[in-house]
């Protein structure tokens, strides 16, 4: 481990990194706009100067600069002073003074770090240049005039995104940032590139002008666009909110979430449920609560519990679960199923339906198969950790199902479960590197299992796991990739069918038998409801979707911003969102929906804080005891030998976009549909 | 028919009735609208002393301020307080009034213009005007409030003070005049101007002045409404017409005091140069310019000084002016005894 | 001696009367009240009154929805909404003022990069209700057309000392 000396402290620090990162661990800050923790050194900016004995006599750049035994470090020196100074004032000799209409403005770095090394007037006294604005699609806007050439855009559209669709033309002045030709970013993490712009170059097209980082409200919450539970935090202003970030998160998210994560939240303001309706001789009218609660209190009066199910949609916090669950217990119907598409998943044994090695196991597997899963689509950002596996080299990547462009190439073994047969028994040539893998990953998506013989195909999944010998003591690598926010809590909540009780096909084919009259809907969008045939539908939930336009009552509930909840995200890691905002009108939160009516049913249940729903949480299942940890998962029975027919895999998500209540209303949504659409039909 | 008319107004009670009610309204109606004016001059003259304008928005010259002030009092709620004795608190400010306009009755405004030349008048003055006490008084005890009965301890503890020196201020004079007629007392200051007592009984004159002030609760003497300490003291729970006959009061004895100075130290309705064309002019009109004067300096004087402290008022009432004063009184009797000038009786 | 002199001066009351002669020879004086609604003072070009959103001289409103003047508002008086307009400028779409919150600090004014909002020389603008006192974008747009000249002139004025 190499000492240094910075500004006259001598410290050690780990050898190979940075002059830039050895002043950060001795918590000196380096001012800085190309150097990016998670993307390439590029070294264009010179900003992070510094003086570095022995060496040259002249500043050198500390990003790009390894660190060495014996170096002297000064960073505040006079000729550090002075190089930053003169650095700065070349980036503001083109970069427009129009902070008052930039959206950056008040978190823009350049900004910040003008008032500290800028200049209060420029010398340069011929025009500014001039640069096309370019066209990057509904989510990102341009004005390139304010570009100083970073590169960090290019080099995340190139290295995270997996598009090599940005790119830099001319030199110098006539420098610019530019997709080439001109056409909207192909991928689903384009939001990213706002945050990382360091000036206002790259800003929000939804979110323009429509608000100051200074007026926002910051809460820090969890995504439930998907299954991988990205940390966020929710910026509101009023009751609105305004924008979504990334939180800072590496066995999650990193720092990157998807655009649907980022953008779907305008859905939050449309088509929501804000009061209770009653199916009144055919049509939805507006109700109280109290008329709402005696609709349904009327039609279950001496009602068989075995006639009532209840469905749980992909979105739902944990406690609202397990508040349905109770009282579905207390009425005595087994019929609850939390599996919308149909997933062959079972609620015992943990192992067998959470992503064991973790997301951040993905940086040491040297092996990985996606059997029926295209994670660019189900969860763009752990497909772009998959991608930062391949490139670190070393790693070999095969699919077993849909044709997909995953942004790195990947060997493609076959479309459905006859492939998945022949690798499990060896007979094809991944099979091998799978099992001299030091760290194989089995990654089984809902493709797979959402479909009738799901059960086999996820026992073939775990025989071939077991085959491969990738789940070990040291090692589990067998991996479910949901695509539900809230499936790997449901799951853990148990609930799916009791005794005797049905799954959401058997509901569905009940009602439409009519041996079930009351369908209970916790925010279930997903499932075919011209099926419910005649049954009494109550749709709780919190926007006018496919369920509450079927429903006989509704129940207003709060979306995920709006209430605080615990969520589960694919791994199995439990986290907590907070409320950044309040449910609109008379809506409220769920799992107090749940208890209101429970009493007005005669059926209290057994909790009135959201304190003591937790604990009754913990209670049923003790991983929900373990914060923003990933509990480990047992490895139990689950899976159903049997055969498998040869249907290929299809991914369960067609429009990345569109694929919950909120996004569906959300028109930035709506735009990036239309936009990848158009990106499609001109390839 | 003369006779008769005449005969039904001197000796029929009607008559006599309707005489007096006519007397009584010739003073009281030219005394009232004086009252009113008076709130404008003062103001008007305050207003100069601070190089201000005062009043000049409601009629020329803000003449008619006085009607838009009384208007508004006529014309707003009275207001009783829950906790006030609703008897006394609307009794007080009726007493008060009722006490400043009957001390006129023996007020000579000319040769024989008077209502009841009374021999006493002097002593039916000071008495009325030490009921007027009473007013504030039970307007403070009434209130309950406690400002208001801090205002009117004060007032009676201040009345009684200065009526000591006023007293003896009075018996100066009446040494001087040997009777206590009043028409009398002008009579007796016939002559050239300097034959008016304010001269030959300055100190005297000066103590009766400030005395006046104390008496009708005038700046600096305005402890018992003081403004900041006792948010208006006796009247601070009044409202309205209430309110407005207090005002109406503290005015018209400013006025009868005024009318007293003159009678008493300016040579009344004398003319200051006993000879034509001066003697010509009504005697009520030198009268009338004499109380002016004197209102003026009332104003003059709270326009220039600031309010005493109470302690200040106590030692200067009773251990400055009560022993000069008695001083006083005895070297003019002695004057008047041993140098001969003992008025003929 | 001394003594003597100072009761002497008490019993001639001769401070009193120095002060009654004060007070009698300013009553002589000019007045200094000015006759308000029909004359008024002078005013500074500095004043800060009444607030005006000015325009452009071809029309085009000055504000750009910065939200500095909302941010730096001490007493939290102006409320800002933004979207791009239909030819993609930044512009208001709600542009408020809660006259009765403002104190009239002119922290606006100074904030303003563009002299959008500026507080203008217009004192004289009671209302008989709070409502009237909260002012929105069409009113503060009207008042700026209203005082335009008065304002430009103080600007002018002014700008040699900013």
């Amino acid at each position: 481990m190499p000492i240094v000396k910075i500004d006259g402290v001598e410290m050690e620090v780990p050898a190979g990194i940075t002059v830039l990162q050895a002043c950060e661990l001795a918590g000196i800050e380096i001012p800085r706009f190309c150097y990016h923790e998670r993307l390439s050194i590029a070294g264009n900016c010179r900003m992070c100067l510094v003086e570095i004995k022995p060496g040259p006599p002249k500043p050198q750049a500390s990003c790009a600069l390894p660190v060495a035994d014996k170096q002297e470090i000064f960073t505040q020196t006079p000729m550090v002073q002075k190089a930053r100074k003169g650095v700065m004032e070349f980036l503001l000799i083109n970069h427009p003074l129009d902070c008052p209409i930039c959206d950056q403005g008040g978190e823009c770095d350049l900004q910040d770090q003008a008032m500290g090394y800028g200049f209060d007037r420029s010398r340069f006294h011929e025009n500014k240049r001039a640069v096309p604005d370019k066209e990057l699609g509904p989510l990102v806007k341009t004005s390139m005039n304010r570009c100083i050439h970073c590169t960090r855009c290019i080099r995340f559209a190139t290295e995270v995104a997996g598009v090599e669709e940005l790119g830099a033309t001319g030199r110098g002045e006539s420098m610019e940032v530019t997709t080439y030709v001109e056409h909207a970013l192909s991928t689903e993490l384009a939001g990213n590139l706002v945050d990382l712009c360091p000036v206002g170059a790259l800003t929000s097209k939804p979110y323009a002008f429509e608000a100051r980082s200074w007026e926002l409200s910051k809460t820090e919450s969890v995504d439930v666009m998907d299954a991988l539970g990205s940390n966020i935090r929710i910026d509101t202003r009023g009751a609105q909110v305004m924008r979504v970030l990334p939180r800072l998160n590496d066995e999650v998210n990193e720092e990157w979430i998807s655009d649907k994560t980022r953008h779907a939240i305008d859905g939050l303001r449309h088509q929501r449920l804000d009061r209770p309706y009653v199916r009144r001789s055919g049509k939805l009218v507006e109700a109280t609560w109290d008329e709402a609660f005696g609709a349904i209190e009327a039609k279950l009066k001496g009602l068989d519990g075995a006639k009532v199910a209840a469905i749980v949609g992909d979105q739902c916090d944990a406690e609202s679960m397990v508040a349905l669950k109770d009282l579905m217990a207390a009425l005595g119907s087994p019929n609850v199923d939390c599996r919308q598409d149909g997933a062959k998943l079972e609620a015992g044994a943990r192992g067998g339906y959470i992503f064991n090695a973790g997301v951040h196991g993905i940086d040491s597997a040297d092996a990985i198969l996606l059997i029926g899963s295209d994670p660019r689509r189900e969860s763009p950002v752990l497909n772009a950790r998959l991608r930062k596996r391949h490139l670190s080299g070393h790693c070999v990547i095969a699919t077993i199902g849909p044709v997909a462009d995953l942004t790195y190439p990947a060997e493609r073994l076959g479309a459905g479960p006859a492939s998945l047969r022949d690798l499990a028994d060896g007979k094809l040539g991944f099979f091998e590197k799978l099992k001299t893998a030091k760290h194989p990953l089995i990654v089984v998506g809902m493709g797979a299992l959402a479909r009738a013989d799901g059960g086999a195909v996820l026992a073939l999944a775990r025989e071939l796991a077991e085959k491969v010998n990738a789940v070990r003591a040291d090692w589990n690598g067998f991996a479910i990739l949901h695509t539900a926010a809230a499936r790997v809590a449901g799951l853990d909540l148990g609930l799916v069918p009791g005794e005797g009780g049905r799954d959401v096909e058997g509901i569905l084919d009940s009602c439409e038998k009519r041996e079930i009259e009351l369908v209970y809907l916790l925010a279930a969008d997903e499932i075919d409801t011209t099926r419910l045939g005649k049954a009494f539908v109550i749709y709780q939930g919190h926007h006018g979707d496919a369920g509450a336009h079927r429903a006989d009552v509704i129940l207003p509930g709060a979306a995920y911003t709006e209430k605080p909840g615990i969520y589960v995200n694919t791994e199995g890691r439990v986290q907590v969102g907070q409320r950044a905002g309040y449910p609109p009108g008379e809506a409220r939160q769920d799992w107090a929906v749940l208890r209101a009516l429970s009493e007005r049913l005669g059926k209290t249940l057994p909790y009135d804080t959201l304190e003591q729903v937790r604990a009754r949480l913990v209670e049923v299942n003790s991983s929900f005891a373990l914060l923003d940890r990933q509990a480990a998962g047992t490895w139990g029975q689950f899976g159903k030998r049997g055969a498998v027919s040869d249907s290929p895999f299809v991914s369960p998500i067609a429009n990345f976009y569109m694929t919950c209540p909120i996004s569906r209303a959300s028109q930035t949504m709506a735009e990036c549909t239309a936009s990848r659409r158009q990106l499609m039909a001109a390839e | 028919m003369t006779a008769d008319l005449i005969h039904f107004f001197t000796t029929n009670w009607l008559g006599q009735g309707i005489v007096i009610f006519a007397q009584c309204l010739a003073v009281t109606v030219p005394l009232l609208i004086a009252v009113a004016y008076m709130t404008y001059v003062d103001r008007k003259v305050w207003a100069a002393i601070q190089l201000r304008r005062g009043p000049n928005v409601v009629g020329p010259f803000g003449l008619l301020q006085p009607m838009a002030d009384g208007l508004k009092l006529v014309l707003k709620e009275t207001i009783i307080p829950s906790s006030a004795n609703s008897v006394l608190f609307v009794i007080a400010p009726m007493i008060t009034f009722m006490t400043a306009l009957v001390a006129w009755a023996v007020v000579p405004f000319d040769d024989g213009w008077v209502i009841a030349d009374i021999n006493v008048g002097i002593l039916y003055l000071f008495a009325i005007s030490s009921l007027g006490v009473y007013g504030i008084i039970i307007a403070g005890w009434a209130s309950n409030s406690k400002y208001a009965f801090l205002g009117a301890l004060r007032s009676a503890a201040q009345m009684v003070s200065y009526e000591v020196s006023i007293g003896f201020v009075l018996i100066t004079v009446l040494l001087c005049v040997g009777s206590l007629n009043l028409s009398d007392v002008v009579e007796s200051q016939r002559g050239w101007f300097w034959r008016w007592y304010f001269l030959p009984l300055l100190p005297m004159f000066v103590i009766f002045f400030v005395s006046a002030l104390a008496e009708t609760n005038r700046t600096p003497f305005d402890l018992p409404m003081s403004e900041a300490e006792l948010v208006a003291g006796f009247h601070t729970e009044y409202s309205a017409m209430t309110f407005g006959l207090f005002f109406l009061g503290e005015y018209a004895n400013m006025i009868l005091l005024s009318a007293l100075g003159a009678v008493l130290f300016l040579g009344g309705w004398l003319s200051p140069i006993p000879y034509a064309p001066f003697t010509l002019i009504p005697g009520v009109v030198w009268f009338a310019l004499k109380i002016a004067f004197l209102l003026f300096v009332f104003s003059w004087t709270k326009g220039t000084l600031p309010r005493y402290r109470y302690d200040q008022l106590m030692r200067l009432g009773w251990k400055v002016f009560l022993p000069v004063s008695l001083g006083w009184v005895v070297l003019t009797a002695a004057v008047l005894q041993f140098g001969g000038w003992l008025p003929k009786s | 001696m001394a003594s003597l002199d100072r009761t002497a001066r008490a019993f001639l009351l001769t401070e009193l009367i120095s002060g009654f002669a004060l007070t009698l020879k300013y009553m002589f004086k000019p007045k200094v009240t000015v006759n308000y609604p029909h004359e008024k003072g002078p005013l500074s070009p500095r004043f800060r009154g009444e607030h005006v959103l000015r325009r452009y001289p071809n029309g085009e409103e000055r504000c750009i929805a910065c939200k500095l003047c909302e941010a730096i508002c001490p007493a939290q008086a102006i409320t800002i909404e933004a979207e791009p307009r239909d030819d993609g400028s930044r512009r208001t779409t709600r542009y408020d003022i809660d006259m009765t919150k403002c104190i009239y600090c002119g922290f606006c004014q100074e904030a303003c990069p563009v002299d959008a909002i500026v507080e203008g020389p217009n004192f004289e603008f009671s209302t008989e209700t709070r409502e009237e006192l909260m002012y929105n974008k069409d009113k503060l747009l009207a008042n700026g057309d209203r005082w335009e000249s008065l304002i430009a002139a103080n600007l002018h004025a002014d700008a040699a000392y900013r």
